[in-house]
């Protein structure tokens, strides 16, 4: 919707002053393009870091996620938030690499995929005491251990919700799942994360 | 609606636990992700594409075919003048058999000529010859019968003046 204001902003401004040649469009095209793939690379190379917990991976992931974008751009209709279009692209390019994998299941495919030990290492540097950082690590580890055990779908919608933050009507929109289904995944999911920090104890 | 209070309907003891949870893995994750988009990355030059390789690949190739052609012509050219000289030694031996051969023939007439002319020519040469030695012997025996060693010599003028006695 941004787009599509901005786009006839632009448009309005320079009609008032001289035609929008076809390469004008593109150029704002572009402009408009580049700032979003600022602002939401990160998020996106989050998410499928999460998921595949392989930097090279969701780094490869991420370009081509943004690679689609750029070659759909003029489809995207503005109906939903460039966010959440964008997600909706990379849990299909997630989709398709764990389908190709599958389907490659003689081929060894080397995974750089850490483990769950490794990856729950990663804590921002807070003023903490070591202890409420073992603490902290230990709960990280028990949660990694918990979303390891969850379904491709579950996994998803938890990490959209949990560390994406984003709201059920996004998932639903992304995931194409309706919102009660999300939120049934996101009860499952929490269960499961509960069941693995009271089983710890 | 925040996901916080999703958990808002649990028990507070265990909201909070998951809550705390929930928050250092996605402190975690945070710390990852900035971590792995904010390293530093090797930019690893990209191998020089060689060229030369198919080049010179392509080179020896011409070289050998144009070589193998070479070859071949050479020996395709060396075989026909070797046929060449084959057939024109084949052609030149009965040539050279028959000019042997018929050489005798040519040659006896010329040789007979002379033969010929001299059987023809003997009876007459013979009378010539004939008188010619005749003469010959007396003037020889003349000039023999003349040339008197020194040491014969009072003999010899003894026999003289004997004969005009």
């Amino acid at each position: 919707m941004r787009r599509r204001e901005a786009s006839t902003k632009v448009m309005a401004a320079s009609t008032a002053v001289k035609p929008m040649t076809v390469e004008t469009a593109e150029e704002i095209a572009a402009e408009e393009f580049a700032r979003i793939v600022a602002s939401h690379r990160p998020q996106v190379f989050r998410f499928l870091l999460s998921s595949l917990r392989d930097v090279d991976l969701a780094e490869t992931l991420t370009q081509e996620c943004f690679l689609k974008a750029h070659r759909n751009w003029n489809q995207f209709r503005g109906e939903s938030s460039a966010m959440t279009w964008l997600m909706r692209i990379a849990i299909n390019l997630q989709k398709d690499h764990w389908r190709n994998r599958r389907m490659q299941f003689w081929r060894q495919t080397r995974t750089n995929a850490v483990d769950l030990d490794e990856a729950s290492e990663w804590l921002p540097n807070g003023e903490r005491s070591a202890e409420q950082q073992m603490l902290a690590r230990e709960q990280v580890a028990q949660v990694w251990q918990a979303v390891k055990g969850l379904s491709e779908r579950q996994r998803t919608v938890f990490l959209l919700r949990y560390v994406e933050e984003r709201e059920l009507s996004e998932i639903a929109e992304s995931t194409g799942l309706s919102e009660g289904t999300v939120k049934a995944h996101l009860s499952r999911a929490l269960g499961k994360v509960r069941t693995e920090l009271r089983g710890t104890r | 609606m925040n996901w916080r209070e999703d958990l808002a309907g649990e028990s507070p003891e265990k909201d909070f636990e998951l809550e705390q949870a929930l928050q250092h893995f996605k402190a975690s994750i945070d710390a990852w992700s900035n971590a792995a988009l904010s390293r530093p990355r090797m930019m690893t030059k990209a191998p020089v594409r060689q060229n030369w390789r198919p080049a010179a690949i392509w080179a020896l190739g011409c070289l050998l075919a144009a070589a193998s052609l070479t070859g071949a012509a050479y020996k395709m050219l060396h075989r026909q003048e070797m046929t060449k000289q084959a057939a024109q030694r084949s052609t030149e031996k009965p040539a050279a058999a028959a000019r042997s051969i018929a050489q005798p023939t040519n040659a006896l007439p010329e040789k007979k000529a002379p033969a010929a002319t001299v059987r023809k020519l003997s009876t007459g040469a013979q009378d010539n010859a004939g008188g010619q030695d005749e003469n010959l012997l007396a003037s020889v025996n003349k000039d023999v019968s003349q040339q008197i060693p020194a040491a014969m010599e009072p003999l010899a003028q003894l026999m003289d003046s004997n004969g005009a006695q």
